[in-house]
């Protein structure tokens, strides 16, 4: 406070710190660092000339992240490819089961590189939720708004990704073990 | 036992920070009694964590940040030219209401004279086509597609955007000297939607056309000049020459810096001979 007049944050210095944000999830949806940098660009581009913008101080990173994903859904559809993301909601075994398994990994001892490949190596849809939740620290109402589908999706979908990393991270583990034997 | 199912069907949500108030209460008291539960939660918390902690995975090249950095201080010079701090504001507010007392009666007096001068707000189409003009010269928009011929552009846009663009090879076919060259096209994001964005260049200097449907985008505002059975709207905005104007389905915006209202710029389209009827009238009186 100066003067009794409240200082207003400017959008530039507030929009540049979600860059790295951005660029992880660029990388996430892109699988390629060039397209990636082109991503964050435009968004950065679309930000500067919306009409209306967020609060700074509200929801100004996950404004940021709508209008990146929303450029990359446009980006697929131009190549006439359309979206590569499957519908993982509707079939498939529901993978996360908080259960005790033999198979049960304890993730301390992973190395960060390990967990970094296992991301990036799900299915699409997976690590996007997966990046936004645990990388990011979205609310589920927020990845909801991210993704424009309903939180009782998030959450389904969000529980079959950790499902999935979780048997990836195991498998790749009990290799190494065995490799160390 | 129903009781611990009931709980481990909460844990990820729990875990996640997404309950609150009484359900959080009730698996908190349920996970200081129950250790199997308990040790659920602990190998669960230590596999988000495991994730968590090696974040963020990706930091945005020095290269890339100097770009952003580039387009956001762009951005606040514009954002300068209409203040958005408290105290400025405070003081121009105050300041406006002292001149507005003074020079009120000189307003009533000239809006009484001029009550037949069309109004000279922009549409925010011919702002979005000036700005995009801009942006291009800037190298912020560079295009998606290189191309002279008139065709190639027209087949490019094709299931791109909502509309049909056919863009006139009147110059390519007449044999006539090249008065002006077509460079290429990309789409710009209008409204939620697509616009169609293509760049012409004409005694090296740049203009710019941008379509959209009439049912996204109107014209309206600027000096109001009919030419042809249409009404051209003319604005002058940042030292460019924007025209904009609708006709058959289709919203216009021509983009300049040349001479008087830019009505050279109406050649990419119209020729300039048989088109006289068509500039002359655009032409300052």
């Amino acid at each position: 406070m100066m003067d009794g007049l409240v200082e207003i944050v400017e959008f530039g210095p507030a929009a540049l710190e979600h860059i790295d944000a951005l660029y992880g999830y660029a990388l996430a949806l892109t699988h390629n660092m060039t397209e990636a940098e082109d991503l964050v660009q435009d968004t950065y581009l679309r930000a500067t000339s919306a009409a209306h913008r967020p609060d700074i101080d509200g929801n100004l990173k996950s404004w940021l992240f709508v209008i990146m994903r929303n450029a990359w859904l446009n980006e697929v559809r131009h190549k006439n490819s359309g979206p590569k993301f499957i519908d993982l909601d509707a079939s498939g075994p529901q993978v996360d089961q908080l259960q005790e398994t033999p198979h049960v990994v304890y993730l301390r001892k992973l190395e960060r590189e390990q967990v970094q490949q296992a991301i990036e190596s799900l299915p699409d849809a997976y690590r996007e939720i997966i990046v936004l939740r645990d990388i990011e620290g979205f609310t589920y109402q927020e990845i909801a708004t991210v993704l424009d589908c309903p939180a009782g999706t998030v959450m389904s979908r969000l529980g079959r990704a950790r499902g999935k990393l979780r048997k990836l991270l195991s498998t790749w583990q009990t290799k190494s073990r065995a490799k160390v034997v | 036992m129903q009781k611990c199912e009931d709980i481990r069907g909460r844990l990820t949500l729990y875990l996640d920070d997404e309950l609150q108030g009484e359900e959080r209460g009730m698996v908190e008291a349920h996970l200081a009694d129950c250790e199997s539960c308990a040790a659920l939660f602990a190998r669960e918390l230590n596999f988000l964590n495991a994730i968590r902690k090696g974040a963020p995975f990706h930091v945005a090249p020095p290269e890339l940040r100097a770009k952003v950095e580039k387009i956001l201080s762009q951005e606040r010079v514009v954002e300068e030219s209409r203040p958005r701090r408290a105290s400025r504001m405070s003081w121009l507010v105050a300041a406006a209401a002292v001149l507005l007392l003074l020079v009120l009666p000189l307003l009533v007096w000239r809006v009484y004279k001029q009550s037949n001068v069309p109004p000279v707000t922009a549409s925010a189409f011919a702002l979005k086509a000036a700005d995009t003009h801009l942006r291009h010269m800037r190298g912020q928009l560079p295009l998606e597609m290189e191309s002279g011929s008139p065709q190639q552009i027209s087949s490019w846009f094709l299931n791109k955007v909502n509309f049909s663009v056919k863009l006139p090879n009147y110059q390519e076919s007449s044999g006539q000297d090249k008065l002006y060259t077509l460079e290429g096209a990309r789409l710009v994001n209008y409204q939620s939607d697509y616009a169609a964005y293509v760049a012409y260049r004409m005694k090296d200097r740049p203009i710019s056309l941008v379509i959209t449907s009439d049912s996204v985008a109107r014209p309206y505002g600027g000096e109001e000049i009919q030419a042809r059975g249409l009404t051209f709207h003319y604005n002058a905005i940042d030292g460019l020459k924007v025209l904009t104007w609708s006709d058959r389905g289709l919203t216009y915006a021509l983009v300049s810096d040349l001479e008087e209202r830019g009505q050279q710029s109406c050649i990419v389209c119209h020729e300039g001979t048989k088109d006289r009827d068509l500039l002359e009238p655009l032409k300052p009186h």
